[in-house]
């Protein structure tokens, strides 16, 4: 009995031993590197170097310090994730005139691109973001932002996009590439985002 | 569609059957409502969505609520919505515990768990939006993402 009960005591703390969560922050597809907080009931890591990881064996202790992981130990917890990870996403972008929904000319043989883009990447998953710039009131800009993404949705599906593989949304002037004070007219910002999953 | 109406009125079961007709609109909406799609896979792994396991293949829709269970060897990579990238490992279970992606009236979140296993995530337009909206929950740990790339091993 007395054996028993050390032997669950014994094979408790082995598991205590292998428990936990270890995270590693690594570069992005762009090599950008961001930061990730860790946190336990007891304490909280921050990563912010390439590689950079930490380890919380159970919610009562804080993480362990950051310390940097080489790629071959990076590889050997998490190759076959790594090995599988889908292609990012691609992005395009269709850019108007001011208060217009209509496409210009060169818009239709960028359009042809996208498709092809599209079909190469076997993709049945495509949204059609629609955005503005600060001029006129944010409600007329989100109707313009929906009818620019309209727009671009009706071209491609007339290339030969199905209806099912395509979302269409829009922003009006919420998230702009150059952020500018209300009613400024930024180009930039007058644009319909393809992104192709 | 006017010559109609008397007879939804007169008629209790042309009644019904349009409510069948829009019952059936609505759910076909609900099914364009996914929020991220399989691209790879390598078996054997499952969904679970709303209690019932469905096999993975390269293309199946998610919702939020599903988890996913990876077996030996398996693997899964997802595509989000807003172009977040999800690759899971084997002996992994995950879970999308939330996932609001509104992004005109800035109504944005994702939050999900990794119960087991491995998982490599590179954060999408949420985490632009919204960083603080990207949570990861582990059994002993709450992981706020700030951009753009980590990898997850729970043991």
């Amino acid at each position: 009995m007395k054996n028993g009960r050390v032997f669950f005591a014994i094979f408790g703390l082995m598991l205590a031993g292998c428990s936990g969560t270890t995270v590693v922050l690594v570069p992005d597809a762009s090599g950008k590197v961001g930061k990730v907080s860790v946190k336990t009931k007891a304490g909280e890591q921050m990563l912010s170097q390439a590689g950079e990881s930490t380890t919380a064996s159970s919610v009562d202790k804080a993480p362990t310090p950051g310390k940097v992981l080489d790629d071959t130990k990076i590889q050997k917890m998490f190759g076959v994730a790594l090995a599988n990870e889908p292609a990012p996403p691609l992005h395009y972008s269709i850019n108007f005139q001011a208060g217009s929904a209509e496409l210009l000319p060169d818009s239709k043989p960028l359009l042809m691109t996208v498709f092809a883009a599209i079909q190469a990447r076997k993709s049945c998953d495509v949204s059609a973001i629609g955005h503005s710039d600060r001029v006129g009131d944010d409600r007329s800009n989100k109707g313009l932002s929906l009818k620019r993404a309209e727009s671009v949705a009706n071209v491609l599906k007339a290339i030969g996009l199905g209806d099912d593989c395509l979302d269409v949304r829009y922003y009006g002037e919420s998230d702009p590439v150059i952020p500018t004070a209300d009613g400024v007219a930024e180009p930039r910002n007058r644009r319909v985002e393809i992104e192709v999953r | 569609m006017k010559e109609l109406l008397p007879l939804l009125f007169k008629n209790p079961r042309i009644a019904i059957f349009f409510a069948f007709i829009s019952l059936a609109h609505l759910s076909a909406f609900a099914d364009e409502n996914y929020i991220g799609m399989v691209k790879t896979y390598q078996p054997v792994a499952d969904i679970f969505h709303s209690g019932v396991k469905t096999p993975v293949d390269v293309g199946v829709k998610l919702y939020p609520g599903d988890t996913i269970i990876t077996q030996a060897e398996a693997a899964v990579g997802i595509i989000f919505m807003d172009g977040s990238v999800l690759s899971l490992g084997p002996e992994t279970r995950f879970e999308i515990v939330d996932f609001l992606f509104k992004p005109a009236e800035r109504n944005v979140s994702f939050v999900s768990k990794v119960s087991q296993g491995t998982a490599t995530f590179t954060s999408g337009a949420i985490g632009r939006i919204s960083p603080e909206s990207v949570k990861f929950i582990t059994p002993t740990t709450t992981l706020g993402l700030h951009g753009t790339k980590i990898l997850i091993e729970v043991k």
